[in-house]
């Protein structure tokens, strides 16, 4: 029993799940739902469908090299079976699939960063070019003007005393 | 090639459903509709047609029975016997005989009534002459009935033969009834011939196939032969005759030393001596069958001393038990090379062997040293090749694990495994975690690269690639952020007033809408201006003064203006003044003004709203040759 991966969208193809399409240069092709198997057939390129893993990677929005991700790796010669090895494989694989994600993550928020700082400098632009929407240039500047005023004459008061 | 045919005779009516498929089809098959009135001709023809289709349809039935039945001369003696020997051969050609009278006859009656049907002058007579050569026809072939019946009993045993090969390497059994020529075929082949206690438990020949040095053999196991003349032999053990007469094969000729089949000792050597001419140019072996009972060292002096004369003669007697199978592999061994080498000595004295010889040539190189070199067979060769020859004990197979269980019996392939370890033998073997196949990660590093993994993982982490990089924001920025988000706010709450608008009539100036002076405080006031104490500001008074709202004012003399015009004038700011704080403003909107009508004033345009095209197609534009350029200017 294995998990296959789906042609289209390299989903998950469970056991009892899907279809499989055969051609006549005997390319088996496997999909997880009809979804992908109608894409297929309008002859849809994977890599260009924004929503598969495909286009995700050549894309360059996951991580694609990686030494985590050299681990799980279809091999074509069987293994004879031995409890250690299987067991020792199982406890691998867990710490594998943690550091796996930790890394993926730490990719994706590396790039979406670039983004949060053009949104900071896109609120800056905002906030210069369009504060006469909630306040109007002059606004405190009567107040500001009188308290000017009332220094002024508080320092000629001042310099007045002094002179006498 | 003669077996072929015997499976494709094509079935034989009896002569009732003859008749009836004939008639029918001379009805379907041919026009049905005829008429008083129509032409002579034309109704002559329609019945010669009817006779003549009929006459066809026997011919050619009767003449694919002759031709599908084995003429006897013509196949191999061994079956043309054979056939005598089980359907009589002079009755067999007998039937075919009438059978092609028949034909004939039929053939003649449709030649005679189509001949006086020409001379039919009414359709009555025609009709009638049909009728007759019709019912003559069927009257012949009903006198075959018993013909027909007897060949389609034939055909039918005759399809059920067993297709024995009499040119390819045969080995015959024979000997008295019960003495074990059905096990031992049993035993050798993969037939299942019928084995009982009683005598004649075999009726007809039996073949099976065994293979022996990479050849194909048949195995013929016959009926029991009884010791009297050949003129009072039944047709079971003429078969048994047939088949040693005619086959070339290597003779095994069973005998019963225990004497359990009924006959003595004295009685089958009789029948052997008997039947010796048979086996003229045969590899003969003596198979003394039963010897889990008897041993021939345990027979009386004389009895050994037969045997002992026999294979003084050069025959060999070999003792075989079908029921322990011992013995029985070097029977077959040695028939099957014996005759092996006889047929390969007849071959070498005929002609053919000539052209094949040319080409048999096995080069030996010629010895450069003193060094011997012999061939090379892998250990597993020899031992099966020796296994071959002897009788091993047969391992222990599931199959007769599972009779010995019985219900007990649960198949467990995986004992069979060949793994490092024994007692991981029964494991379940996990397949799937989480949606990933574990078969995916086996990988006998795996510890050993995991290990790297982490180093990484460590390395990056002290690097600081996992510390989370959010700066706190200064009380700037995050001001900076709630300003801009109120401005956002703001546009859509414009946008959103803009939309709601009510736009049914025409579309007025903004001029023309008066704005009220609550608004106008509310909105200067958002937007964090002063906006108490107005009451003397510009617009106040402006409103007071305007004469929008007619209210009736109290007649009473006012102040004579110095003059009317200027009064006038004077309480009304002129148009390019009005709304305009100082100079400068008014100067900039002169500008914008003049800005924009000077483009309409350049191209010759009486205002905004003049579109007109002077020149749809101007010629400069379209005529003339074209190399490369646009449309609007060449």
């Amino acid at each position: 029993m294995r998990i296959e991966k789906c042609y289209f969208c390299s989903g998950p193809v469970y056991p009892g799940h899907g279809a499989m399409f055969v051609r006549n240069d005997c390319k088996t092709f496997r999909f997880c739902r009809s979804k992908c198997i109608k894409n297929f057939k309008k002859k849809r390129n994977p890599r260009k469908t924004r929503w598969t893993k495909a286009f995700r990677k050549s894309a360059g929005k996951e991580l694609t090299v990686d030494n985590s991700l050299e681990f799980e790796k279809r091999r074509n010669t069987p293994v004879k079976y031995n409890r250690e090895l299987w067991q020792k494989t199982v406890e691998a694989m867990k710490r594998v699939e943690e550091i796996k994600q930790k890394r993926q993550a730490r990719f994706i928020l590396n790039r979406l960063k670039k983004g949060k700082q053009l949104e900071k400098e896109e609120a800056i632009n905002e906030v210069k070019k369009n504060i006469h929407l909630i306040k109007a240039p002059h606004a405190g500047k009567s107040k500001q003007l009188e308290d000017k005023m009332v220094q002024q004459l508080q320092e000629d008061v001042d310099m007045g005393d002094e002179n006498n | 090639m003669a077996l072929y045919n015997f499976k494709k005779i094509m079935v034989v009516p009896t002569a009732k459903d003859f008749i009836d498929i004939t008639l029918s089809k001379t009805q379907r098959k041919t026009p049905t509709v005829v008429h008083k009135h129509y032409q002579i001709h034309r109704i002559r023809h329609f019945y010669m047609r009817k006779v003549k289709f009929t006459q066809q349809n026997y011919h050619d039935r009767l003449t694919q029975i002759l031709t599908d039945f084995p003429k006897l001369d013509d196949i191999h003696p061994f079956y043309a016997d054979l056939m005598n020997v089980l359907y009589d051969k002079d009755h067999y050609k007998l039937a075919l005989g009438q059978i092609n009278i028949a034909k004939n006859l039929i053939d003649n009656v449709a030649k005679d009534y189509v001949r006086l049907m020409k001379y039919g002058d009414s359709l009555y007579r025609c009709k009638q002459l049909k009728r007759a050569a019709l019912g003559r026809m069927c009257t012949i072939l009903k006198r075959q009935k018993s013909s027909l019946e007897y060949l389609e009993q034939v055909r039918q045993h005759l399809s059920r033969l067993p297709s024995i090969d009499p040119n390819t390497r045969t080995l015959l059994l024979c000997g008295y009834p019960n003495v074990g020529k059905s096990s031992f075929i049993n035993k050798v082949t993969r037939a299942d011939v019928d084995v009982q206690p009683y005598a004649f438990t075999t009726k007809s020949l039996f073949v099976g196939h065994m293979d022996y040095r990479y050849l194909r053999w048949q195995v013929v196991d016959t009926p029991g032969i009884l010791d009297h003349p050949l003129e009072e032999r039944n047709t079971i053990e003429m078969q048994a005759i047939t088949a040693l007469a005619h086959l070339r094969s290597a003779i095994l000729y069973v005998m019963d030393v225990s004497e359990q089949c009924g006959h003595t000792l004295q009685q089958q050597l009789e029948l052997f001596n008997n039947i010796r001419p048979l086996f003229a140019n045969k590899p003969l072996i003596i198979v003394a069958n039963k010897c889990d009972v008897k041993k021939i060292s345990e027979l009386s002096e004389e009895d050994q001393k037969v045997f002992a004369q026999l294979s003084a003669e050069g025959i060999s007697v070999i003792e075989t038990s079908t029921l322990t199978e011992e013995g029985v592999t070097q029977v077959k061994n040695e028939a099957c090379d014996r005759l092996l080498a006889a047929r390969v000595e007849t071959k070498m004295k005929g002609k053919k062997v000539h052209d094949v010889l040319n080409r048999l040539h096995l080069a030996m190189p010629t010895k450069r040293d003193q060094k011997e070199r012999p061939p090379f067979i892998p250990d597993g060769a020899l031992t099966r090749r020796r296994a071959m020859e002897v009788d091993t004990p047969k391992r222990k197979l599931e199959k007769d694990l599972e009779m010995e269980l019985g219900d007990d019996y649960i198949l467990d392939l995986q004992k069979y495994w060949d793994l490092m370890n024994e007692d991981e033998k029964q494991d379940k073997i996990p397949e799937v975690w989480e949606g990933h196949n574990i078969a995916d990660y086996i990988d006998p590093d795996i510890m050993k690269k995991l290990h790297e993994l982490e180093r990484e993982e460590d390395l990056k982490e002290r690097a600081g690639e996992y510390d989370s990089d959010e700066e706190s924001e200064d009380e700037e920025m995050q001001e900076i952020r709630s300003l801009a988000k109120q401005i956002r706010g703001k546009k859509q709450q414009l946008v959103a007033q803009s939309r709601e608008k009510d736009i049914t009539g025409p579309r007025m100036p903004r001029t023309a809408k008066k704005v009220e002076r609550k608004e106008l405080e509310k909105q200067m006031g958002d937007l964090g201006l002063e906006m108490d104490n107005k009451d003397d500001s510009h617009y106040a008074q402006q409103a007071r003064r305007s004469r929008s709202v007619t209210r009736k004012r109290k007649r009473e003399a006012s102040a004579p203006p110095t003059s009317k015009v200027r009064s006038q004038s004077a309480s009304r700011p002129p148009r390019d003044q009005s709304g305009m704080r100082d100079t400068k403003m008014v100067k900039k909107a002169k500008k914008m003004m003049k800005k924009s009508q000077r483009d309409m004033n350049r191209q010759g345009k009486k205002g905004e709203a003049d579109r007109h095209v002077f020149d749809l197609k101007p010629k400069h534009l379209l005529a003339g040759k074209r190399t490369s350029g646009t449309n609007d200017r060449r």
